[in-house]
């Protein structure tokens, strides 16, 4: 089964610095939903140059104290707190979430879906910076600033991404895709794309595969996938896409994955699942690079009977070979191409101490991977 | 390319510094705000057409509903009850995201393509429960209902509206679109809806229907 949100959030870290970009079930939202973002314009329309020219000073000063409630009183007891609480939740949600992926893997066998995420740069920027009215005006107002604020995202993000995936390299990172779907192409390729595609490239060469799911009809932009090398991105069409035409335009060259509309899995039958999964193996998953899902995940209140209809159903008319075993992949190496920005890098502490007595790489290396998971631990805030 | 009047064609290019100059020199010479209005409304409505023809997109309309709400704050406090005589508007139409739910993207661009064509808009906003639909529909008698839905475990929530329009005697008046991006024909029919919207111009159409 393709879990793609339950490991997304564990709320006491939401909780201990007071994120406000979520709305959680059981706090504000009636216990059985799922979690909703809530945007906000974060970022004012004269703060481009500020992200531009310094991203720390971004972040720190600016973003999020606005973005965690817990940490808007600079220096106070109460955002050193939150801080410190924030770090060690931190800690216990990746533990947490490595322990499930290990137990849905080995105990029952379900290998993750994806591990690790990010987000495009200009989704960074008006998803939960600018919001999208915020965004839209600035593509007409200030088209510049957004292009080069892009352009300083792709390596903040990328780090963000590299921070968060499988050190084996066993799984893809997971992109959400959010404001696409509202661009024209010609937008869509001036500001959507390049710093895209640059985080796309940063990655795959990194040894990465990316799991990409296309919110809305991405049908007028996914052929700019062909541009990337062939079988790296793993393509989530969602509902409002067409996935035959996908498969037509860009299934020889990127893997696709979903095909069962949520409607139907919530509100159809068991036939006409069956109907569905066999349509879709003799068609889209022709050649391979095809994996069935709902449209981009298996909504909550599926009928558990179409669920059972769809498994069925895909083990009946859609096994290639009763001899594979399901293995994941080894990665290849791969190599990683850009610099961990850091608030305080090493030279400056060393110069602080005034020189080290023993093995130099054997301090600065936990002190630059602590810097590198601190200052990723900002751009989370982000998603 | 067509007799667009010097605003309406800058309205439809989106040329916000344009429209506002052009909307400030005809304030400044007196001109009535409704002929103002009605330009923009015709810039809307082609926005709407080219929106249709794959022209457009969705941030084309949601620039056009933020021009236009612009010059709406200006135009408003100069129209007082005249409007109400002098241009009546083609229709009352009450929206909102269903309960649980609150995304408001999609039913805010429906509500300026509706606004920026001239219907009357009651936004009842987001996570709006069914008894409060009704009730506007009462109030206001408005023949259509909108019903935003972005979330699918939602669903329950679309016909549990139609249904209580339907408890409360108003179904034979009122009619229901739904819309949003989990929302298809097979949805419409779960729900009892009357029409489901597959975007904000198929809005319009729908209204055009009803109210024409």
């Amino acid at each position: 089964m393709d879990v793609l949100r339950n490991n997304r959030i564990w709320a006491p870290l939401y909780d201990a610095v007071g994120c406000k970009t979520y709305k959680l079930p059981g706090r504000d939202l009636p216990a059985k939903g799922q979690f909703q973002f809530h945007e906000e314009e974060y970022m004012k329309a004269d703060e481009y140059d500020v992200l531009i020219n310094d991203p720390v000073e971004f972040m720190l000063e600016r973003y999020i104290p606005r973005v965690l409630g817990a940490t808007a009183e600079k220096g106070s007891a109460r955002a050193n707190m939150a801080f410190l609480k924030g770090g060690m939740a931190q800690m216990m949600m990746s533990d947490i979430m490595r322990n499930r992926s290990i137990y849905l893997q080995n105990k029952l066998g379900m290998p993750q879906p994806m591990t690790g995420a990010f987000l495009a740069p200009f989704d960074v920027i008006s998803d939960a910076m600018r919001g999208l009215r915020g965004i839209l005006l600035d593509i007409y107002r200030q088209p510049d600033k957004v292009l080069a604020a892009c352009d300083v995202v792709v390596n903040e993000i990328a780090n963000f991404a590299l921070s968060t995936a499988d050190p084996l390299k066993r799984y893809p990172i997971f992109v959400p895709t959010h404001k696409a779907c509202f661009l024209s192409p010609k937008q869509f390729d001036k500001f959507y794309w390049p710093s895209f595609k640059k985080v796309l490239e940063i990655l795959i060469d990194a040894g990465y595969t990316v799991r990409a799911y296309l919110e809305g009809d991405w049908g007028p932009h996914w052929h700019h996938f062909l541009e990337l090398p062939k079988g790296k991105v793993l393509c989530d069409i969602d509902n409002q896409g067409d996935i035959f035409k996908a498969k037509a335009e860009i299934g020889h060259h990127q893997c696709l994955t979903g095909g069962i509309p949520n409607s139907m899995l919530i509100l159809g039958s068991p036939g006409e699942i069956r109907e569905r999964v066999k349509l879709l193996c003799e068609t889209v998953a022709k050649d391979g690079g095809f994996i069935i899902n709902g449209g981009c995940n298996i909504p909550y209140d599926t009928k558990p009977e179409n669920y059972r209809a769809m498994i069925d159903a895909i083990i009946e008319y859609g096994t290639y070979d009763k001899s594979i075993k399901h293995v994941p992949k080894t990665a290849e190496p791969g190599v990683k191409r850009v610099r961990q920005r850091m608030v305080t890098p090493w030279e400056g502490k060393l110069q602080e101490l005034g020189g080290v007595m023993g093995d130099e790489d054997l301090i600065r290396r936990p002190w630059e991977m602590l810097e590198g998971m601190g200052y990723n631990w900002l751009w989370q805030w982000v998603m | 390319m067509s007799n667009f009047t010097e605003l309406t064609q800058a309205f439809i290019n989106l040329d916000e510094e344009k429209v506002y100059g052009l909307v400030q020199k005809k304030i400044a010479a007196g001109e009535d705000p409704v002929g103002i209005i009605k330009e923009c409304n015709e810039g809307m409505t082609e926005i709407g057409k080219l929106f249709e023809q794959n022209e457009y997109f969705l941030s084309e309309l949601i620039m056009s509903g933020e021009i236009f709400k612009s010059i709406m704050a200006k135009l408003e406090p100069m129209l007082g009850d005249v409007q109400q005589e002098n241009e009546p508007s083609k229709g009352t139409v009450v929206i909102g995201t269903v309960k649980e739910d609150i995304h408001d993207i999609g039913k805010d661009i429906v509500v300026s393509m509706l606004r920026g064509t001239g219907y009357e808009v009651v936004d009842l906003g987001v996570d709006v429960p069914a008894d409060k639909f009704v009730a506007a529909a009462k109030e206001t008698g408005a023949k259509l209902v909108g019903l935003s839905c972005l979330l699918n475990f939602t669903f329950p929530e679309l016909k549990k509206v139609v249904d209580e329009l339907d408890a409360a005697g108003l179904r034979d008046t009122v009619k229901v679109a739904i819309g949003g991006a989990p929302c298809n024909e097979e949805v419409r029919k779960f729900a009892g809806a009357d029409y489901y919207a597959k975007d904000a111009a198929a809005a319009v159409s729908i209204c055009k229907e009803i109210y024409q």
